[in-house]
């Protein structure tokens, strides 16, 4: 487990130099080369990125200065805004955007198990139909749309109550976190609840379940115990990816609901053309993801024995 | 025991033998070639037929339908901007706009009233003079405001105290506003004195517009307190008056164009790069597919932001050739695994080394079990990959960083109908509908497919 | 030869009677008529093997007895099945008392995906035990643990708490067992025990089973293919053809004084160890029926080298042919030619098959 997990970090890393090297050859192949060349920047700013990203030096310089930065920790400064570090924003607007996505992907895993059982028990029944017909709507329906929708329900709902019950926009108590985590989550869910479907299903006509049966267990104890623990696995196995689908989600979700987390912040600094700030999210946030993704592996060798033991 | 047989009793002649072309066995079941079965299968799935019926009507939509309805996506209507479809096309004709003296000729004494019967030329109201007032400012909403919450765009401040008038002429629509008027005290500080009044104001044109606008023949007279009707659109017009049908379709086009083109350039290129690894083995597989996975490992909506901004959009330029350049360029490798993964099963299989060893050549493999085999899995991967590319467009042009206006494209189309999604629903929905139906039709179509070509869950029959 | 003593399947209170099963499976290219009309006893203590090739029809027989047939699509549309005189089909317990793991235990074909990958082998057998018996989990495990001690494996104490996929896939095979006799059964069903094992582990898999079967007087339905298993393993014999029951009897009967010419057709094509070099298998040509339609007359027919007119046109009702040993062939009609091979009337032992039987 531990040659294991060194294993995993080791090419985590690796990954998160080939994100940065890609990220770091993008920016610098924007045309006009803005990472140089004088677009709408105040001297002082110009000034400061040239002395954080060496500027005037040749590329590949600028390249080991750039990976020398980001191996410190710090992911550079703002282009468009004077002496705001990228860190900075990070660190200010990133807890809210992980408040959000935490609550979001508790939410989609919870629902995703509960409705994939649901339907894998009432197969081809009324209950099943329904599940599968929102899953479906789920997983084709834009995360704009459910946030806009979303926004909108609250607007009437608000209207037809007479009085603000949860507010329609903003951050900071437990009522603004609701519905856009909710929003955020659903996409996943889709995915999550059909996936424990099949999973379950799977299982159904598995080996060790008829087994089970054969040993005269209740059904009670047959799905708790043999079934649904075993669905849940590759559940969890898609957590990783479904954490990346979640941060992207959050970049609409916290526009449309005005949620001061990091990725309306990105969404704003792509319009904005703000390309350090860009770049050093970028890379922030693909190596949490990598990161995300090598936790999640880990956590599944800690609940499936098959991988622990070896 | 019973027997399963309550004849009579046979006779001798029953006992001869039985001649060797009586024996043979009918089968039961016709023999079926992979396609034939696959195609069956897929017939039998109701939801995939219907969803392939569903991308042959998006197809004529987006190809035949801006030949029927051949209204410019880009014309803009300023009489109907914003409008919903099914709105009320009547419009009466009405003298052109005279200045108001202050007279009314509506009935009622009390609070906040019309003067006038409003239009949309104007809205003339009056109200009762508060005491102590200095001054009144006058608010506008569309929506009745709740206890405590604003009260909506702050239009107008009367001069004085005694002035206790206001005529709104500002954008004015055929639709509900709530109009607030609230006293100002000496140090210009609100009130709590408020009066309210919602007013519909009729839809009316003067003639000489409805006649530059040709919304009647020039032959036809026209008198003030006639009525005549606005351009037709089915859908209704977006917020810069533009007809969403025309848009609808023309956005279609890009929409599909991107869903359509760049999953086939990256499947292509995934089975180009994916089959060359496989056939190739050993240590070129091993660094092209490692290439590939570092590839994977890139947030991809990240790197399509991150690349599209690299491509750069010049002036004119409608952006849809960077975002297919940038889809091929992070989607290839999933395709590429499958199929190396696939050629690489294939290879191995039972089946493969049995049809050599009967002296199978390359040609009859081929032919007969490596495409079966990885075609299905390549069509599967494609109809699949068109949802995700319009997911893709469509989430793009929603943060903006996808086609460049004036270009339509769905995407673009929602980001722009979200901004007035409270007033004017159509706006978004329409876009987003469709948006949502052609992806679950081709969806439902993967999904049919996938069931249709699985080799595996023929044997579940 | 003399006639051996065989268990008399007729007589007394057999611990479990089948009657006329029928079962079918709706598929969407029609029904699949895969058992029709099976009727079989086993007694206390013996060993039934139920032979026949893949598709016959033997697993879906003992599967839908344990309530073990998906239904739908599975349908049994027919047949009893008693066990102690009581009806069980369809039933989950008899007298307050679960079939299912406590009446009748079974293990299957693969045991390498027949037990719960992420429950320890341990955990899997104390399972049965604590909900059968109501005992603790401490207990259980700790019966468990004498379990495999008792089906033979290594370190039992540690061996509990490994997962399945540390173990071979005879040790595998054993702990089924092991979690099949956990209660005691009556009987013990096995579904091709030993099909997926290597031979050397084959046959120690065949001997625990004996063995248990000497010490706790379990009655074992044995479903197999392999005649081999069955003339070491049985007492009485079933022999399936497209899903009905072809010739049944004691071992010696079936295998001496083969009645069916399908029992014929698997001698020849079976290899023996006594048998000349110039001994050749003879297979038998041709494949069974397709049970989408099942042919109107006998199922074997179109490859019986036998055949006569009827047995195309009529289905052929078991004939008793005495002790218990009944044949579904026309060749035991009066009027029938004599064939040479099941003119077992002067008691001449088949070729072949002689040696390994248990006399």
């Amino acid at each position: 487990m531990w040659r294991y997990t060194i294993k995993r970090l080791i090419q985590g890393v690796v990954t998160v130099w080939f994100i940065a090297t890609a990220t770091f050859l993008a920016m610098h192949a924007v045309p006009g080369d803005p990472m140089s060349g004088d677009r709408a920047v105040t001297p002082e700013i110009r000034k400061n990125l040239e002395a954080k990203y060496g500027l005037d030096k040749p590329l590949a310089q600028q390249y080991v200065i750039y990976l020398g930065n980001l191996a410190r920790g710090d992911f550079g400064i703002s282009f468009t805004q004077q002496n705001r570090e990228v860190n900075d924003i990070i660190r200010e607007h990133f807890p809210v955007s992980a408040t959000l996505g935490i609550l979001a992907i508790v939410f989609a895993s919870l629902g995703g198990i509960l409705w994939g059982a649901l339907t894998a028990l009432y197969r081809n029944k009324l209950p099943d139909i329904l599940i599968m017909f929102f899953v479906i709507l789920g997983i084709s329906v834009p995360s704009f749309v459910f946030a806009a929708l979303g926004q909108l329900a609250l607007v009437k709902l608000n209207d037809f109550l007479g009085f603000s019950l949860l507010p329609v926009a903003g951050w900071g108590t437990v009522s603004h976190m609701l519905v856009p985590s909710l929003v955020l989550g659903l996409g996943t869910m889709a995915y999550l609840t059909r996936l424990m479907r099949s999973s379950m299903l799977e299982i159904i006509n598995s080996d060790y379940l008829r087994t089970a049966k054969a040993k005269g267990l209740p059904a009670t104890r047959i799905f708790t115990r043999h079934q649904l623990r075993n669905a849940i696995l590759p559940v969890v196995t898609v957590l990783g990816p479904s954490i990346a689908g979640i941060t992207t989600g959050s970049f609409v979700v916290e526009s449309v609901f005005a949620i001061p987390g990091l990725g309306r912040y990105f969404v704003q600094a792509v319009q904005q053309l703000d390309y350090t700030v860009i770049m050093g999210t970028t890379v922030f946030f693909g190596s949490f993801l990598v990161l995300m993704v090598i936790l999640v592996d880990l956590l599944y060798g800690f609940i499936d024995p098959r991988v622990r033991l070896e | 025991m019973v027997s399963s047989n309550p004849q009579t009793e046979p006779g001798l002649d029953d006992f001869a033998p039985l001649a060797v072309e009586q024996r043979r066995q009918q089968l039961s079941r016709p023999s079926l070639s992979y396609w034939q079965d696959a195609w069956i299968r897929l017939k039998a799935n109701r939801r995939a037929i219907v969803s392939l019926y569903i991308v042959i009507a998006l197809l004529l939509f987006t190809l035949l339908g801006p030949l029927v309805w051949r209204v410019d996506p880009s014309a803009q209507d300023l009489d109907q901007v914003s409008r919903a479809p099914g709105a009320e096309r009547m419009v009466t004709l009405a003298a052109p706009y005279r200045p108001w003296n202050g007279e009314t000729v509506l009935p009622g004494s009390r609070d906040l009233r019309l003067a006038y019967p409003a239009n949309t030329q104007a809205v003339r109201m009056i109200w009762d003079p508060v005491p102590g007032a200095s001054a009144y400012r006058i608010y506008r909403d569309i929506v009745p405001a709740l206890a405590g919450e604003p009260l909506g765009l702050p239009i107008a401040q009367t001069l004085t105290g005694t002035e206790t008038r206001y005529e709104d002429r500002l954008d004015l629509r055929a639709e509900t506003y709530f109009y607030t008027v609230v006293a100002l005290d000496a140090a210009g500080a609100e009130m709590g004195s408020r009066q309210a009044l919602s007013v519909t104001p009729v839809a009316v044109i003067t003639v000489a517009e409805a006649r530059s606008r040709g919304l009647a023949p020039p032959s036809e007279p026209l008198n003030v307190g006639d009525k005549v009707r606005f351009k037709l659109h089915p859908l209704g017009t977006d917020y810069l008056g533009r007809d969403m049908l025309a848009r609808l379709m023309h956005g279609a086009r890009v929409s599909l164009f991107i869903g359509i083109v760049a999953p086939l350039l990256f499947v292509s290129f995934g089975v180009a790069y994916g089959s060359m690894a496989g056939f190739l083995g050993g240590r070129v597989d091993q660094i092209m597919m490692r290439f590939a996975d570092f590839v994977i490992a890139l947030p991809f909506l990240l790197f399509m932001i991150l690349f599209k901004i690299a491509f750069g959009i010049g002036p004119g330029q409608s952006g849809i050739l960077p975002m297919i350049v940038a889809l091929v360029m992070l989607s290839w490798p999933g395709t590429a695994r499958l199929v190396r993964g696939q050629i690489l099963q294939v290879r191995e299989e039972g089946y493969v080394s049995a049809a050599r060893l009967l002296g199978a050549r390359t040609n009859y493999l081929v032919m007969r079990h490596m495409i079966p085999n990885t075609l299905g899995v390549i069509l599967v991967t494609l109809t699949f990959a068109v949802p995700s590319a319009i997911f893709t467009e469509a989430f793009l042009s929603f943060i903006g960083m996808g086609v460049a206006p004036p270009t339509p494209s769905w995407g673009g189309m929602s980001n722009e109908g979200i901004k007035s999604m409270l007033i004017h629903p159509h706006e978004l929905l329409f876009p987003a509908i469709l948006i949502s139906i052609t992806v679950l039709a081709f969806n439902l179509l993967g999904d049919g497919l996938r069931d249709a070509l699985d080799a595996k869950m023929r044997s579940r029959e | 030869m003399t006639v051996v003593q065989t268990q008399d399947v007729g007589e007394g209170s057999p611990l479990l009677e089948v009657d006329d099963l029928r079962v079918e499976f709706d598929t969407y290219g029609g029904s699949v008529k895969a058992v029709r009309g099976v009727s079989f006893s086993v007694a206390a203590g013996k060993t039934l093997a139920i032979v026949g090739e893949s598709g016959c029809g033997k697993s879906v027989t003992v599967q839908s007895l344990m309530g073990l047939t998906p239904m739908p699509p599975g349908r049994i549309t027919s047949g009893r099945a008693r066990l102690r005189g009581v009806d069980i089909l369809g039933r989950k317990e008899i007298d307050g008392r679960e079939i299912r793991g406590r009446e009748i235990g079974m293990i299957f074909q693969d045991p390498m995906t027949s037990l719960n990958p992420t429950m320890t082998i341990g955990r899997q057998i104390a399972e049965t035990l604590e909900v059968h018996r109501g005992w603790s989990r401490k207990r259980a495990l700790d019966r468990a643990v004498e379990l495999l001690d008792m089906v033979r494996i290594p370190e039992a104490t540690q061996r509990a708490n490994q997962y399945p996929f540390e173990f071979s896939g005879g040790m595998l095979q054993r702990a089924m067992i092991a979690m099949a006799i956990a209660c005691e059964p009556a009987i013990l069903i096995a579904d091709e025990p030993t099909t997926a094992l290597d031979v050397t582990i084959q046959a120690q898999v065949l001997d625990l089973l004996s063995d248990l079967q000497r010490d706790s007087g379990t009655a074992i339905i044995l479903i197999t293919h392999d005649l081999g298993v069955v003339a070491r393993m049985a007492d009485d014999v079933v022999v399936m053809y497209a899903g009905q029951v072809a010739e049944r009897g004691s071992v010696e009967d079936v295998f001496y004084r083969s009645a069916h010419p399908y029992m014929l057709g698997l001698r020849a094509a079976m290899p023996s160890s006594t048998s000349d070099r110039a001994h050749r298998l003879l297979p038998i040509e041709g494949s069974p029926p397709d049970l989408f339609s099942p042919p109107t007359g006998c199922a074997y027919a179109a490859r019986c080298p036998h055949a006569m007119r009827i047995c195309s046109t009529r289905d052929p009702a078991p004939s008793d042919l005495g002790n218990g040993h009944l044949a579904r062939c026309w060749l035991h009609s009066e009027n029938a030619p004599r064939v040479e091979a099941l003119d077992y009337g002067a008691g001449r032992p088949a070729s072949g098959l002689t040696s390994g039987l248990p006399a």
